[in-house]
């Protein structure tokens, strides 16, 4: 579903050479929940930015779903952001000026979707989340967590193939994270792959992987594979 | 345009900026097509055909400075000495230049006494000579005899008994005829003064620009006795130019104890008569342009700050799949939404502003042709203003969405 392999990507002003990822290898599966955790300026947000094609990469191979993203242009790349990928943020992202209908309208008006089938996804994938009851509130009359879940359920109703998580419990507090947590368990255990950044371990060892990065590389794979972590250690 | 709906109700929610550009929008609107509307009466004003032909016409006044000057001998002496040049095709003395803003008038009226109907007139003295040295086109009845012509001597003398007016005169005083049967009428200058209309003419405009009876004029069969002297005089086509200095030389060269006071083209004439509005015409057109670009400028800056202001929204709507295409959309629609709200307000504001000028400065009505044009041109600006912010906006990565700025 997803394939890096040896992924690199430099940052370059005039007198400074970041390396963010290199030889950034990993493999999703369908059906996978991944946590990917590391220190900050591991390389974390530029593997996220990356996979959801949000950032260019310099060498390396990407396959998205079987197919190479790397020469794609920006409108084929909008494209399978759009259709492929469900976007969770870590400060939501919600449109403040938008109710909560509207915004998870966005994603769906942008694939061109008919009006009828955008109500119906609409109020299904905010039923999912709880907040069908809502749809009319600003993001502003919700808390931080009914926001996330608003967020969530924009990113469900383009039926994606994967969910891209950025520290999605990170602007929230224990119960709430706790919460949003639980429907993203509910949500993998429906069958739609996860992909999760975050710095939080506990939130990560509820996830089925757990990848760490530090200096843009990949250092311990799987949970499964009983390495041992200088993070979990 | 697919995201008109929720365009339209996040500007319902946010809609202070949105107002207040809006409401330039209507305010410039409102100003730009009213002035174009009086550029435009203006430009008809102008534009006014005087009877002449100005394009070939030129004058030179003179003033006899000597004890002994002989006004009616010069007089004749330099009119046959102008008409006998080459590609002059006549000359003639007149007492005031058309559209020159100095003149005389008199008010003629159609029967003696109290309750006859009466009218203002530009009175022209002038000879036989007229009609072919102004170009004008005699509608019905006939032109001056040579022994028509009398002299007038400065601020004496009475009418003569034969005059050519314009049809606009003749409609005037006599609303039920036609101009050509106005030809044999006799008219009165005061009660005293019976006077036989000869001749209709088409067409020649009073001295005085801004006269609401511009079109009123009288041709009186005499020449003047005086120190000041106007010779208009009209050259074949394309020739004045090689004529003028020709035939000032030919003045200017007579000893004769006179000398030349001004000479000038008509069409100069024409421009300096209405240097008011042609000034007046440019300093609208600054105001609307300065308007346009005061607008546009707002447009910019408000695009800019909201385009600042909501670079992780558009880098949200980048990563929720929306092209650049999309994001340029997206302003340039909201947009539209704001500066259609704009010209429909500026219209009513328009037409309000009108019936007030109407109402108070006896300006003409709106021509509403206006209101369509002025909409489209501010909506165009509108759009132009908004295009560059747009396309920066276009180019916001989508990876702003995942930066905690």
């Amino acid at each position: 579903m997803l394939t890096m392999h040896n992924v690199s990507k430099v940052f370059r002003t005039d007198t400074v050479e970041t390396t963010a990822l290199q030889s950034f290898s990993l493999q999703v599966n369908e059906g996978d929940f991944v946590a990917v955790t590391g220190p900050s300026g591991s390389g974390k947000t530029t593997f996220l930015n990356i996979a959801g094609l949000l950032e260019s990469f310099d060498d390396g191979e990407y396959k998205l779903d079987g197919h190479s993203v790397k020469n794609l242009n920006d409108k084929a790349l909008s494209q399978l952001r759009n259709q492929k990928i469900g976007f969770i943020f870590q400060s939501f992202n919600l449109i403040p000026d938008l109710n909560l209908f509207d915004n998870v309208d966005v994603p769906l008006r942008y694939r061109k979707l008919n009006k009828a089938e955008r109500k119906q996804r609409i109020e299904h994938s905010l039923e999912v989340v709880g907040l069908a009851n809502r749809m009319k509130h600003l993001p502003s009359q919700l808390s931080g967590g009914q926001q996330q879940r608003v967020a969530i359920a924009r990113a469900l109703a383009g039926d994606p193939l994967f969910l891209l998580a950025d520290e999605p419990t990170g602007n929230l507090d224990s119960k709430m994270a706790d919460s949003v947590m639980s429907l993203l368990e509910d949500i993998n255990k429906a069958g739609t792959t996860i992909v999760m950044v975050t710095h939080d371990l506990a939130q990560a060892e509820r996830a089925q992987r757990h990848i760490q990065v530090l200096d843009g590389k990949v250092t311990e794979q799987d949970k499964q594979a009983a390495v041992v972590s200088p993070l979990r250690a | 345009m697919n995201h008109l709906g929720p365009i339209f109700r996040a500007l319902l929610r946010n809609k202070v900026g949105a107002v207040l550009i809006a409401l330039q929008v209507a305010v410039t609107m409102t100003i730009v097509v009213n002035a174009i509307h009086l550029i435009s009466s203006r430009s008809d004003l102008i534009a006014r055909d005087s009877g002449l032909d100005e394009s070939n016409q030129f004058y030179i006044t003179t003033i006899g400075y000597d004890q002994n000057y002989d006004a009616r001998y010069v007089t004749d002496t330099d009119l046959d000495s102008l008409r006998q040049l080459p590609g002059v095709v006549d000359a003639v003395q007149i007492n005031a230049l058309p559209m020159s803003n100095s003149g005389s008038s008199t008010t003629i009226k159609n029967a003696a006494g109290e309750d006859a109907g009466d009218a203002g007139a530009a009175l022209y003295y002038v000879d036989d000579h007229a009609l072919n040295t102004m170009g004008i086109e005699l509608l019905a009845g006939e032109n001056f005899n040579a022994t028509d012509i009398t002299w007038r001597e400065m601020n004496k003398g009475t009418m003569p008994q034969k005059i050519m007016i314009t049809a606009t005169l003749a409609q005037s005083l006599f609303p039920d005829l036609e101009p050509e049967q106005v030809v044999d009428k006799t008219l009165f200058n005061g009660d005293d003064e019976p006077m036989t209309v000869i001749g209709v003419i088409k067409q020649l405009h009073a001295p005085w620009v801004g006269w609401g009876n511009i079109e009123h004029a009288m041709l009186v069969p005499q020449k003047s006795d005086s120190v000041y002297a106007h010779y208009l005089v009209r050259t074949e086509p394309g020739q004045r130019a090689t004529v003028m200095p020709e035939a000032l030389a030919k003045i200017e060269q007579r000893d004769v104890g006179r000398m030349v006071l001004e000479h000038d083209t008509m069409t100069q004439v024409r421009a300096d008569s209405y240097r008011n509005d042609t000034a007046l015409q440019s300093i609208l057109w600054a105001i609307i342009v300065t308007l346009m670009l005061i607008t546009a400028l707002g447009i910019v800056g408000l695009i800019s700050f909201t385009i600042n202001r909501r670079r992780r929204q558009i880098g949200t709507r980048r990563a929720l799949g929306a092209s650049r295409g999309d994001i340029m959309s997206y302003f340039l629609t909201e947009n539209l939404l704001i500066t259609l709200t704009g010209v429909v307000i500026g219209g009513m504001g328009s037409v309000g502003l009108n019936i007030v000028l109407v109402n108070n400065f006896d300006l003409p009505r709106l021509d509403y042709i206006y209101l369509p044009i002025a909409m489209v041109c501010l909506v165009v600006v509108g759009l132009a203003a908004v295009f560059g912010p747009a396309l920066r906006a276009a180019h916001i990565s989508p990876a702003t969405a995942t930066r905690n700025i």
